[in-house]
């Protein structure tokens, strides 16, 4: 079987996630799906899951045409989506996992508790003899493989002729990655293609018979994986020009090292350990790492510290016992998180209370008592120095795009406060931002740098990092690995520091 | 992907050529003109000087409870031991007066209790982690029985200062001194709400507790504050009810919790739609006021008056539920 997505556009308000797309997946091959954060590929697995619908496009199988209203159509024509998240019911066994929805059942409702159990075991032993899992066991307590296999034999319980794994090994420590490997090369031969996404430029490789590069929602490339290397993919991936590394290093050069305002000993947050950590003032640190390696939590972490135990941490040259984020603020630390309407905005306050909302004392009339005409001349201060572009300090924040919804999110920790903060947090400091805000947001973070703030920057937009950072610390494992001076600055090495112990084992035994 | 970015508007945000938005903000204080038209036009008695302060005076408590409870809703917190803190109020308070404790100490006694109820509220909900609807509810159902075990279950009347019954009797030049407290109580609640920092932080703890928490906002610290106010309020209206009817009775603080839930409802789809202001539940409590007036005076049965009511409060919930998310859990 094949299924072509033809000429597929994916419009959402004030993005076009997919444009003119053309690809063909078959049941006889892997097939890698590699690009940046939004480049489109999870916009592009949803449409082939069934479910997005795209606003522009076809679908057809085997030269039939077919439109799929929900995930359940997908299904019935064959098309399974195992999500990175995982969808498994962690208080039930393996078994009732693999037949949720589909449990053999006596008249009258009943769960036939033996037949589920022989049913399930016979599943897995048909798609996966030489793997050994106790399914009488709640999901919960079994290793991360372990579950992923549950979750791709479910998939498999019906017809399904084509798996989608999104980030299949993410979560997965190296051992077990291996094993996941294997299950997955078995499946093409069988008759059960695979739409593999990954971070890990090995995986795809030793994985894929082919690669489809996907760029700001274009498909840059399909070719057979023998005919790509590394290299090849992350240029594809990144449009790279060949003056970046040049450039960044004359600017790391430059970059005075201030005093030192952040320091850390031994910081632990649940697993994640970072045995010591330093930023200067002026200095842009980057902080990078595949989904669950630690950086984003580090970041985080430095400034609502719940939870977190340390041998030392001075902000500014002075001791600060880790607090609530409050204390952290009083200490000097801002933190500019992602998910801004969840974690940093109100949407139905306007633009001034959103602004005023961390230091709303500011040209307060008495203690407390707030002053509606300096928080006007505050607010539109902040709007012109950030170049918000609304109709009024009043408009609902709602309303805004994301770019200056961004911008606000920045704003709050500007209003009142110029020269507070000694160290500022940035968790993905440009998701769902365009372009041209893009370049205003950089322009603020080089700014607030020049002006002696420390910044730490954790982004899974490696160009990001790149283009800001004067060095880079990546994050495997939830530890911090060897640094990368500005003058180390590439793609690749970004690439290959965050998937650290990955092993480059050769395609072996894949046809191509 | 969840940003829009809205630079003109769409042909779907207008109504008959009206923004929506507009059209939503102000159609509850239309129905409540064009009620106020039809009761003044159809009902004798209704539209004279009299009949409209008692109207003042029939909905100050009210007012004053859901005053209070508008800060409980602004942090997203629900006390529904209201009333039964109106009740608590009004039968300690006389029972104080009755023993011969003086006024002014009978008074603090009963925002003592206020207090030492908010308090009790602010702990479950903040400290030990149970969520407001649930320990409010729990709390209320133990203020009723203090109460009945306080009074034996009798109205505590005879004896009362005469300056206590002038506070809900009274009138300073024709115009109820309960009018005066109420005014007062909403002009400090407004002014609390809209001009301190502490009221921004209120509304930010409800708008959004996640953010809120990290811009350095000390969350639980104005969740427990808001369910104090509440208490608070409810018990100067406890204060002032038993004043009113001149002795203290156990339940009569029973119809302030849903008549002041209405209020703030009501009040939730005026100004800013999706958010208790202060504003808004005074002309909540306005418009159950001139209903109940209103179907008074034409004779109306009081049950059909409670169907009424509940109606009234259920077109309220959904024109809210439509526009925004209303989570109260």
């Amino acid at each position: 079987m094949e299924i072509h997505l033809a000429d597929i556009a994916m419009q959402f308000p004030g993005t076009r996630a997919l444009d003119g797309v053309d690809v063909v997946f078959r049941s006889d091959e892997v097939h890698g799906l590699i690009g940046e954060n939004g480049a489109g590929k999870s916009t592009l697995v949803s449409i082939l899951g069934g479910s997005l619908q795209p606003s522009g496009g076809s679908l057809s199988i085997d030269g039939r045409s077919v439109r799929f209203g929900s995930p359940q159509d997908a299904l019935s024509q064959g098309i399974a989506h195992v999500s990175q998240e995982g969808s498994l019911v962690p208080g039930l066994t393996g078994a009732e996992n693999i037949l949720l929805g589909v449990e053999p059942r006596r008249i009258g409702g009943m769960i036939r508790a033996s037949a589920l159990k022989a049913q399930a075991a016979a599943l897995l032993a048909t798609w996966f003899p030489q793997v050994d899992i106790d399914l009488g066991c709640p999901v919960a307590e079994l290793p991360m493989a372990d579950r992923k296999v549950i979750e791709i034999v479910r998939a498999l319980r019906g017809s399904a002729r084509i798996v989608i794994l999104d980030e299949p090994t993410a979560t997965l420590p190296a051992r077990e990655k291996e094993q996941l490997w294997a299950i997955i090369r078995t499946l093409p031969a069988r008759g059960v293609g695979v739409v593999l996404i990954s971070h890990f430029l090995s995986e795809i490789k030793a994985l894929s018979h082919r690669i489809t590069v996907l760029r700001d929602g274009r498909r840059i490339c399909t070719e057979s994986a023998d005919a790509l290397d590394e290299q090849m993919l992350v240029d594809m991936m990144l449009r790279r020009s060949g003056s970046g590394p040049q450039r960044k290093s004359e600017e790391a050069a430059r970059a005075s090292r201030g005093e030192v305002v952040l320091d850390i000993r031994d910081w632990r947050v649940g697993r994640l350990h970072v045995p010591h950590f330093t930023l200067h003032a002026g200095e842009i640190v980057g902080l990078i790492g595949l989904t669950g390696a630690g950086h984003f939590g580090f970041a985080r972490s430095l400034h609502s510290p719940s939870g977190v135990r340390c041998a030392g941490l001075a902000v500014g040259g002075r001791p600060v016992k880790p607090g609530p984020p409050a204390h952290m603020q009083a200490a000097g630390i801002a933190l500019v998180p992602d998910h801004r309407m969840e974690y940093a905005l109100i949407g139905e306050w306007t633009l001034r209370e959103n602004l005023a909302m961390v230091h709303p004392g500011h040209g307060a009339i008495a203690a407390g008592i707030l002053s509606p005409g300096r928080e006007e001349a505050e607010s539109r201060r902040i709007m012109r120095l950030l170049n918000v572009k609304a109709h009024s300090s009043g408009q609902l924040l709602r309303t805004l795009s994301g770019g200056n919804k961004q911008k606000i999110s920045i704003g709050k920790w500007l209003y009142g406060a110029e020269g507070r903060y000694r160290v500022m947090i940035f968790i993905e400091p440009t998701e769902g931002v365009d372009i041209g805000a893009k370049a205003e947001i950089y322009a603020e973070m080089r700014r607030l740098a020049a002006t002696g703030v420390g910044i730490v920057i954790a982004s899974s937009d490696l160009l990001e990092i790149e283009a800001l950072a004067h060095r880079v610390i990546p994050f495997h494992h939830l530890r911090p690995g060897p640094e990368i001076p500005g003058t180390g600055f590439s793609e690749s090495a970004f690439i290959a520091a965050i998937s650290g112990a990955v092993p480059e084992t050769a395609k072996s035994g894949i046809p191509a | 992907m969840t940003d829009t970015a809205t630079g003109s508007l769409p042909s779907h945000d207008r109504l008959f050529g009206l923004r929506k938005e507009h059209v939503q903000r102000y159609s509850t204080l239309v129905v409540l003109v064009a009620m106020f038209l039809v009761f003044s036009l159809g009902v004798d008695r209704f539209l004279t000087g009299q009949n409209l302060l008692n109207i003042a005076q029939q909905i100050s408590m009210l007012t004053i409870v859901g005053a209070g409870l508008t800060f409980g809703f602004a942090a997203r917190e629900m006390d529904l031991s209201v009333g039964y803190t109106v009740g608590l109020a009004g039968v300690l308070v006389p029972l104080l007066l009755v023993k011969g404790v003086p006024l002014p100490l009978a008074l603090l006694a009963g925002l003592g209790a206020g207090l030492a109820v908010g308090a009790v509220n602010a702990i479950l909900v903040t400290l030990v982690g149970i969520p407001s609807l649930i320990a409010t509810l729990a709390v209320g159902s133990i203020l009723y029985g203090i109460n009945f075990l306080m009074t034996g279950g009798r109205a505590i009347y005879g004896g009362l200062d005469e300056v206590y019954l002038w506070l809900g009797q009274g009138r300073v030049a024709g115009i109820p001194v309960l009018a005066f407290f109420m005014l007062a109580a909403v002009l400090v609640a407004w002014f609390v709400m809209e001009r301190t920092i502490f009221g921004r932080y209120i509304y930010a703890v409800g708008g959004n507790q996640k953010a809120a928490e990290l811009s350095g906002i000390r969350v639980r610290k104005y969740r427990a504050a808001a369910l104090v106010v509440c208490s608070l309020f409810a018990v100067m209206a406890g204060t002032l009810l038993a004043a009113r009817l001149g002795s203290g009775q156990p339940n009569a603080g029973e119809r302030y919790l849903l008549d002041g839930l209405a209020t703030v409802f009501i009040g939730m789809t005026m100004f800013r739609p999706g958010t208790a202001t202060v504003p808004g539940t005074f002309f909540g409590a306005l418009f159950i006021g001139v209903i109940n007036n209103g179907l008074n005076l034409m004779g109306m049965d009081t049950y059909i008056q409670a169907i009424v009511k509940g109606v009234i409060i259920l077109a309220a919930v959904a024109v809210v539920s439509r526009s925004t998310k209303l989570n109260l859990l």
